[in-house]
């Protein structure tokens, strides 16, 4: 049976990619993209012409048409309320990421869905990454030996919009740009981040969000790593930026660029240098994996506890950079 | 022509050794080792004298040039400084402020010029990029990353892996980038790092460095002394208006890969950036020419001082767990 999908909100521009996926599933038989509700109608009826599905005029009546899940892309503040709309409906929940801007938020939200019996899962998708993968494995293998230390990098470019209104989005790039590696580094070391420090600024772009994160991270089983999560790229970078990972061990260390395979197109059309990625659809794991969950009704393989785990250490990391210490995890209820 | 004599016949003392005998106003007298068959051969090599003591050596030369571990500088500088002969030093100046604080001291009073060879203010990439930034070429610098290192350095009685003594990848190797970022950024507010120094594991330390500077921008460092797939450098300049990016792995005009024996199959590929001036001779040329024209050389013993002072405040940091504040600035 193909799980019945609606689509709440396209303001993170990542709802595209996934709706490109759920049409991909729909074409294995996998799934069914039902329909999109949106706060902003014009994007929502622009949207659901581009995908051939219907617009709803509400999220009310989206979560009545007869759906088994959504997928939820709204700024990142409005993560709690539509997810707690969904849940309250019997609706399993694919929730953007940062899973919530508050631990409270990210709390009420695992709890709602609890309550309501439906799944939350966090979209990370680089989990999904052959690249991650196959560290993963190397690493569980051991042929690094025990880990010792991680540097990460999610750097990116300002991405303007919502994204710079700390009151719609939680901050400016350390919110943005640190859930995916500290995910990915608690999902290799099977470890929770104990302490953050954090060098925090707003250099690029001087205005009242930040734009420059460093993040010093330790863990339980004292392993440390920093996460660039700065959206430092300049507007003619060939790309969007980037997710690195290089891991040390005792008997080697791993280094992966995780969206090293592209091609370089040189375009005298548009004066432009642009990196055209060629390696898997990492979205598509991650969507594929949500709808396999739902139609089987096994655990979701990344919950709204880990989203809420890598949110907490960019809550931390504000914290930290307003103290000018390192902070203690776990936060304070 | 200065007459020069080198304390220390490791792989820097035989570096500087090449770029003394092919400058025109210096003359290699000879060297100095507190192994006295390993100087004796060195010198050899390079047909000049071995000296049984260092006092001997400093009867009969104007410079010295200082290429022994770290904790020995201070009592060569003492008595260079103590002959009256100016001193061309290795990185770090000192183990410790206070004996940077002394060689300073003493140098200023002998009259003398004390450089610490903080060579990567002469390799090209990094001159560039300082000369870019202070051009504007990257607007306002607000995030800046390093990266240095390769393999577990061997030495003379394994001296590295003697914390005591060398003071790990932190005081040892990324001195080079806190100098620079130092002379390119400016001066450093606050430092805080992680490492596996305190570990003591066979021959792996790594470390993690974030410093925020008096600018505002960021920096990020990585001192690695854990990848053995050799040695590499990287650095990233962002801007508000732009970004500068090195990566040495990227910046080799020339890879062989020979064939192993037997053929089919094995060998490995070394690439090589061949320059046409190498930047240990331009440092050396930059401090004879200094001396020489009785000028101050554009890096100061301060400078040496300030950067072993970045690099202790890490390692603080790095034992501590603390952020640590630098003291006074100028």
């Amino acid at each position: 049976m193909a799980v019945r999908i609606g689509m709440m909100s396209f303001a993170h521009m990542h709802a595209y990619s996934y709706a490109h996926c759920v049409k991909q599933l729909e074409a294995e038989g996998r799934a069914q993209l039902v329909g999109v509700a949106d706060d902003d109608p014009q994007r929502g009826q622009q949207v659901a012409q581009q995908y051939g599905t219907r617009f709803y005029e509400s999220y009310e009546a989206l979560l009545d048409a007869g759906i088994d899940a959504v997928i939820v892309c709204p700024e990142n503040v409005k993560h709690r309320p539509l997810t707690e709309m969904a849940a309250k409906a019997g609706k399993h929940v694919l929730c953007e990421k940062p899973l919530a801007t508050s631990k409270a938020d990210g709390r009420a939200m695992i709890e709602v869905c609890k309550a309501n019996g439906v799944q939350l899962m966090t979209a990370f998708p680089c989990r999904f990454s052959p690249s991650y993968i196959r560290l993963k494995q190397m690493v569980e293998a051991g042929e690094l030996g025990e880990v010792l230390a991680i540097r990460g990098t999610n750097r990116g470019r300002n991405p303007g919009g919502w994204f710079i209104v700390p009151e719609l989005s939680g901050g400016g790039a350390v919110i943005d740009h640190t859930v995916h590696v500290t995910d990915l580094c608690r999902d290799l070391l099977h470890s929770e981040v104990v302490e953050v420090y954090a060098e925090i600024g707003n250099g690029f772009c001087h205005s009242d969000f930040d734009d420059t994160g460093m993040l010093t991270l330790t863990f339980a089983n004292d392993v440390f790593a920093t996460l660039d999560s700065s959206w430092s790229r300049p507007k003619v970078f060939p790309t969007w930026g980037d997710v690195t990972l290089q891991v040390v061990g005792t008997k080697g260390l791993v280094y992966m660029d995780m969206f090293a395979q592209n091609s370089t197109l040189y375009d005298d059309r548009n004066m432009r240098i642009t990196l055209e990625h060629w390696g898997s659809s990492i979205d598509y794991g991650l969507v594929s994996a949500f709808v396999e969950s739902v139609a089987s009704g096994k655990p979701v393989p990344i919950t709204g506890e880990d989203g809420l785990a890598a949110a907490e250490v960019a809550f931390a990391a504000y914290e930290s950079a307003k103290r000018g210490e390192p902070v203690q995890l776990p936060l304070p209820e | 022509m200065l007459r020069v004599g080198i304390v220390g016949v490791g792989t820097m003392g035989r570096t500087h050794a090449s770029a003394y005998i092919k400058l025109p106003n210096t003359q290699l007298i000879g060297f100095y080792d507190a192994v006295t068959e390993a100087a004796q051969r060195v010198a050899s090599q390079f047909g000049v004298q071995a000296f049984p003591t260092y006092e001997a050596m400093l009867e009969q030369v104007d410079m010295v040039d200082i290429c022994t571990p770290t904790p020995t500088h201070l009592d060569l500088v003492l008595k260079a400084a103590g002959a009256g002969k100016h001193i061309l030093c290795e990185k770090p100046l000192g183990r410790t402020l206070q004996q940077c604080e002394q060689m300073i001291e003493a140098a200023s009073n002998a009259g003398v010029t004390l450089m610490p060879a903080q060579v990567l203010r002469f390799f090209p990439e990094f001159k560039q990029a300082h000369d870019l930034v202070l051009a504007g070429a990257v607007g306002k610098p607000a995030a800046i990353r390093t990266r240095r290192g390769g393999p577990y350095p061997r030495a003379a009685n394994d001296w590295y892996a003697d914390f005591e003594q060398s003071g790990g990848p932190i005081l040892d190797m990324v001195i080079h980038d806190f100098d620079w970022l130092r002379w390119t950024f400016g001066e450093v507010e606050r430092v805080f790092a992680k490492a596996l120094t305190f570990k003591k594991l066979d021959h792996i330390d790594y470390a993690l460095i974030t410093l925020r500077l008096k600018s505002g921008a960021i920096a990020h460092v990585e001192a690695n002394w854990a990848d053995p797939s050799g040695f590499k450098v990287d650095f990233e300049i962002a801007g508000d208006a732009g970004m500068i990016a090195f990566d040495s792995r990227f910046a080799m005009p020339l890879t062989v890969a020979k064939q192993e024996s037997g053929g089919g199959g094995g060998g490995v590929a070394v690439p090589e950036s061949p320059l046409a001036e190498d930047p240990y001779m331009l440092e050396i040329k930059h401090f004879v020419d200094s001396v020489e024209a009785g000028q101050q050389p554009s890096i100061t013993a301060v400078d040496g001082m300030k950067a072993v002072e970045i690099a202790l405040a890490a390692i603080e940091s790095a034992r501590t767990g603390k952020v640590i504040r630098l003291g006074g600035g100028a």
